[in-house]
């Protein structure tokens, strides 16, 4: 009985996490129409950012998140204007390897400037948790949650509310009657690459003192949030986030209910996904169907 | 016409009789370029018909563990395990072709690299038959000699490149590139589109999986990691991108120039991180500058030189067809 | 970026360099190195290639009047890389000793290869008993690592010792490599000292969560908790443990708990850890009494590696460093680069090394020349390490978590 609550507040946290790492991508996807392949390189970097703050200035990764998100977002912007603009009209296979060859790039300045060595940051809250009964809450991951929601929340009000929001959201549902509308389209792409690369170094900053930080950590969160934005449904943001929780569930129920259920969990992501292509492939929520 | 295609069977039989009085070195260099010219041909070839795979380590791996488990289980030779590789192959692509139906783009892309990593995870955690993570050595009782499956290699690479010729000659390739362009348009042509996938996924299929197939016999050794490997999606990717995607001689040059590059950054930057990263950076801008690949690249100044340049815009897309 | 293009025109000269060696190789002694200076396992290729350099530099770079030259190789943690990087050393640079790589899934990889012409060939690490049953008899085979089995076999003897009989044993274990070879010598270890196993949990390498495996072993309450894993996963592991407040007294680790890299990561969640090594930073090893230049004191040599590289030596480096180091000492010690009686002096050196005695011996799994078999059974006290087993080097008492 307790294992049956344990997994539903351990299905949440993860689901949380799940969320935010999955919906910068879902967001880009959306406005641009391009996957962003260096989007764990993304998370890669945010997550050093806040382990150098933590180790060298003694800030902790909660203060360091937003200046981290900030200057990640920069750079990613101005590799946008950079690489990523020139190949928007390509072929898609164009831009993914665009992208792939970026992210095999950052990955191995990662390793050069910092070493392949694994780090993490401990922080106190990182080593503590909430014990109700049996129950248990650790304050690292409950954290984490928090961050995310108010991330997301904020991402959402910013969508609906304010101008910038509208016209992103204008340029994602049809990028030519926005230009016709007179919004800048190609300055509203700068600006949600950005806003991706912003949420991913704040998956990473919240990566930091919960998983282990190496250069090479993005690939597998990217392969994950690539499913979770599939799932839920390509380019809807609300979307991911069903998708998000819907695999927390699946991989944390697969851990505590089947034998070697830790190794198969993995494989449940992609059985998932799988079906969920072939049953429905426009994800939970999505409505971009002529996706080329 | 002719005499450029005695030349071309020369070159084919002179590449097959060289791993017979080259050094081991070259061996090694026809084994990685024969198997990547396998993938790239494989992987153009699917994409001619609009469907672009992002997992071709798939059909890789599954070749790979027919191989191994057929030689290792039953004790079936070299040229034997070849036969169950590519038959895997081949009936693993037809079942995705019709499992994944009608999906294009990136959603194929994504189906393939979900498939993948889903057979990675498979190997990983069924050890008492494929090894598991802790992999498996080829019986080195039935391994052939080096020189032996070199000469393979280069024989497959050869027939598939043989096989993709053929195809070009066929009326198969407008049907591609119907299919690539407007699905409904080429259902309107009469082509069945369902058919017409299961037939290029399974050839494509079949052609990366003797791929996995005879290099395992090379390498010796296999575990998920290296059957599943994303670096060889990647390879199969960026072969056919870097020579010219849909012509015919792409993936061939692409192929030499991929392990060309690979093979230069690696021996040339021995410090730390520094050969990975070069080699991305060489990506990135070879897609910027070059997105049409050498083979796009070189015709267009061919007929920049030969048209002046008003000409030059217009003769872009006129590669090898397919 | 300037410096990368410097980095680029270096390159290319020392390709240039390289590619006039073949006339002066007569000359020269020449060592292959493979190892993984890019891709997953940089860490681990990083540490081998230092520790390496380390020992040419300080056995002053020539043995009589001929030069050492180590051909270092990336393998970039890729198997094909491998591969082609083995070929390329042993039949085109026709070197006769070969040193690397490191990872065991890399290792496996180059065995193949390996045969062709097998020079040779010191292995500074991969644990995998298939390794060893790979390598059987073969008498140019050298390695300088602990196998997946003695990690347990000492540390299962000790606990026994210090917990007395009944006791209940969790084990956790990686689905990689690392995890799955080990998991059968850990039981079969365990057991056999009198433990009972009450669970065997299996971790995905690199995953988010371990909780719902650290719930499941909850509930078997079991006295000691085994983390067979690699050091990427042991920091969460470890962490996750902390948070979860298992209440399990003893916690076991396998080459990581000595390590900085994961100490440092982990916090106070690494306090307690027992692990099992050949080698702790700060231990008192004496320098061997007669070559004390090329082996110094261990601390010695931690302040050498410092000055150096401005630092913390790890495993790693000290294996790989003892691993050349005796390469040399042995070529110097035959006269000669013939492979087969450098080999035969490499098996009947006895120095005393920063990792113990150098004395090779043969395996019960039938590999012939086994180096550093003395493993010491430690717990983690705060900063520093305390010595449990075996008895003649210990220095405390097994402490319980709370």
């Amino acid at each position: 009985m307790s294992l049956f609550w344990q997994c539903i507040v351990d299905s949440l946290l993860l689901g949380g996490l799940y969320s935010l790492m999955s919906i910068g991508l879902s967001l880009g996807f959306g406005v641009t129409r391009i996957i962003n392949f260096a989007h764990g390189e993304m998370i890669m970097f945010g997550a050093y950012g806040a382990y150098f703050a933590s180790v060298l200035l003694g800030v902790d990764p909660l203060l360091s998140l937003p200046l981290v998100s900030i200057v990640v977002a920069v750079t990613a912007a101005v590799l946008f204007k950079a690489l990523i603009e020139k190949v928007l009209n390509a072929p898609h296979i164009n831009q993914i390897l665009l992208l792939f060859g970026l992210s095999l790039a950052l990955q191995n300045v990662a390793a050069i400037l910092w070493t392949g060595d694994a780090r993490s940051v401990a922080t106190p809250y990182s080593l503590t948790a909430y014990e109700f009964d049996l129950l248990l809450v650790p304050h690292g991951r409950i954290i984490a949650f928090i961050v995310a929601a108010i991330l997301i929340v904020a991402l959402f009000c910013w969508l609906r509310f304010s101008e910038l929001g509208r016209a992103t959201r204008a340029v994602a549902e049809n990028g030519q009657a926005a230009t016709l509308m007179g919004i800048n389209v190609s300055r509203m792409y700068m600006l949600s690459f950005g806003i991706n690369a912003a949420l991913g170094a704040a998956t990473g900053a919240i990566s930091s003192f919960l998983l282990t930080i190496t250069p090479f950590m993005g690939f597998h969160m990217l392969v994950k949030a690539f499913a979770i934005v599939v799932l839920g449904g390509l380019g809807s943001v609300a979307g991911t986030i069903i998708g998000a929780f819907a695999l927390a569930f699946a991989e944390t129920w697969v851990s505590y209910y089947v034998p070697e259920g830790n190794g198969w969990a993995e494989g449940v992501a992609f059985i998932v996904l799988l079906f969920v292509l072939i049953i429905r492939p426009k994800g939970i929520l999505g409505q971009a169907v002529a996706v080329h | 016409m002719k005499l450029r295609i005695v030349l071309y069977a020369l070159l084919a039989i002179a590449a097959i009789l060289l791993p017979l009085v080259a050094p081991p070195i070259v061996n090694n260099m026809i084994l990685r370029i024969g198997s990547l010219v396998m993938l790239a041909i494989s992987w153009n070839l699917a994409a001619n018909a609009g469907l672009i795979s992002l997992g071709h380590s798939a059909f890789w791996g599954l070749g790979s563990y027919a191989a191994l488990l057929v030689a290792n289980k039953l004790g079936w030779p070299f040229f034997a395990s070849l036969v169950p590789a590519m038959i895997v192959g081949a009936v693993s692509a037809a079942a995705i072709a019709v499992i994944t139906g009608r999906l294009k783009g990136i959603f194929f892309a994504i189906a393939m690299l979900a498939l993948s990593e889903g057979l990675r995870v498979v190997a990983v955690m069924t050890p008492d038959f494929t090894g598991g993570g802790a992999g498996v050595f080829v019986d080195q009782a039935l391994r052939p000699t080096t020189e032996t499956v070199a000469m393979v290699t280069a024989l497959c690479a050869v027939a598939c490149a043989a096989i993709a010729y053929l195809i070009s000659l066929t009326p198969f390739h407008y049907a591609c590139r119907a299919m690539r362009n407007n699905e409904s348009a080429s259902e309107m042509l009469g082509i069945n589109p369902l058919r017409f996938r299961i037939a290029v996924l399974s050839l494509s299929g079949a052609m990366a999986s003797l791929a996995g197939g005879v290099n395992i016999w090379y390498s010796g050794f296999l575990d998920p990691m290296i059957g599943f490997d994303l670096h060889v999606t990647i390879l199969a990717q960026i072969a056919p991108i870097l020579g010219g995607i849909h012509t015919l001689a792409g993936p061939i040059i692409g192929a030499f120039a991929t392990i060309g590059l690979s093979e230069a950054t690696r021996t040339l930057l021995g410090e730390q991180g520094v050969s990975l990263l070069v080699y991305g950076l060489i990506l990135v801008f070879s897609i910027l500058y070059m997105p049409k690949g050498i083979v796009g690249t070189w015709n267009t100044w061919v007929q920049y030189r030969s048209r002046g340049a008003v000409g030059a815009k217009v003769g872009t897309t006129k590669a090898a067809p397919l | 970026m300037s410096s990368l293009i410097k980095r680029l025109g270096i390159s290319v000269v020392v390709a240039g360099a390289l590619a006039s060696t073949h006339a002066t190789a007569q000359d020269t002694i020449r060592i292959g190195a493979p190892f993984e200076l890019s891709g997953r396992f940089v860490a681990y290729g990083a540490q081998g290639k230092r520790g390496v350099e380390m020992a040419v530099d300080v056995y002053g770079g020539k043995i009589g009047n001929k030069k050492i030259e180590v051909l270092f190789r990336d393998v970039q943690s890729n198997n094909q890389a491998a591969v082609t990087a083995f070929t390329e050393l042993t039949q085109q640079e026709k070197v006769d000793f070969v040193i690397g790589p490191i990872a065991s899934g890399i290792v496996a990889a180059s065995v193949p290869a390996w045969r062709q012409s097998k020079p040779l060939w010191i292995v500074p690490g991969s644990s995998s008993t298939q390794l060893e049953d790979a390598m059987k008899g073969e008498p140019l085979f050298f390695h300088t690592y602990p196998w997946a089995y003695q990690y347990h076999e000492g540390t299962a003897k000790a606990l026994a010792d210090a917990m007395g009989k009944g006791k209940k044993v969790a084990i956790v274990y990686s689905d990689g490599a690392y995890g799955r070879e080990q998991l059968p010598w850990a039981k079969e270890f365990y057991t056999k000292n009198g433990f009972t196993v009450v669970a065997t949990e299996l971790v995905r390498e690199g995953a988010a969560d371990l909780n719902p495996v650290l719930q499941k072993i909850r509930l078997t309450r079991p006295d000691v908790l085994v983390g067979i894993v690699q050091t990427t996963d042991a920091i969460q592991l470890a962490k996750q443990i902390h948070v979860a407040k298992l209440n399990i007294p003893v916690l076991v680790g396998t080459a990581y708990p000595q390590l900085q890299e994961w100490a440092q990561a982990t916090g106070e969640a690494a306090d307690g850890w027992i692990g099992a090594t050949t080698y702790l930073p700060g231990m008192k090893r004496a320098a061997d009494p007669k070559l004390a230049k090329l082996f110094p004191s261990l601390n010695d040599w931690e302040a050498d590696f410092k000055k150096r590289y401005n630092r913390e030596p790890e495993f790693l480096d000290v294996t790989n460093y003892t691993s050349a180091m005796m390469l040399l000492v042995a070529i110097e010690r035959a006269g000669t680069t013939d492979k087969e009686k450098v080999a035969k002096e490499l098996a009947t050196l006895n120095i005393q090394t920063m990792l113990g005695t150098s004395n090779f011996v043969p395996t019960p799994g039938g590999a012939v020349h086994q180096a550093f078999n003395d493993m010491v059974v430690f717990q983690r006290d705060g900063d520093k390490f305390v010595v449990l087993f075996p008895a003649d080097a210990a220095d405390g008492k097994l402490k319980l978590k709370k």
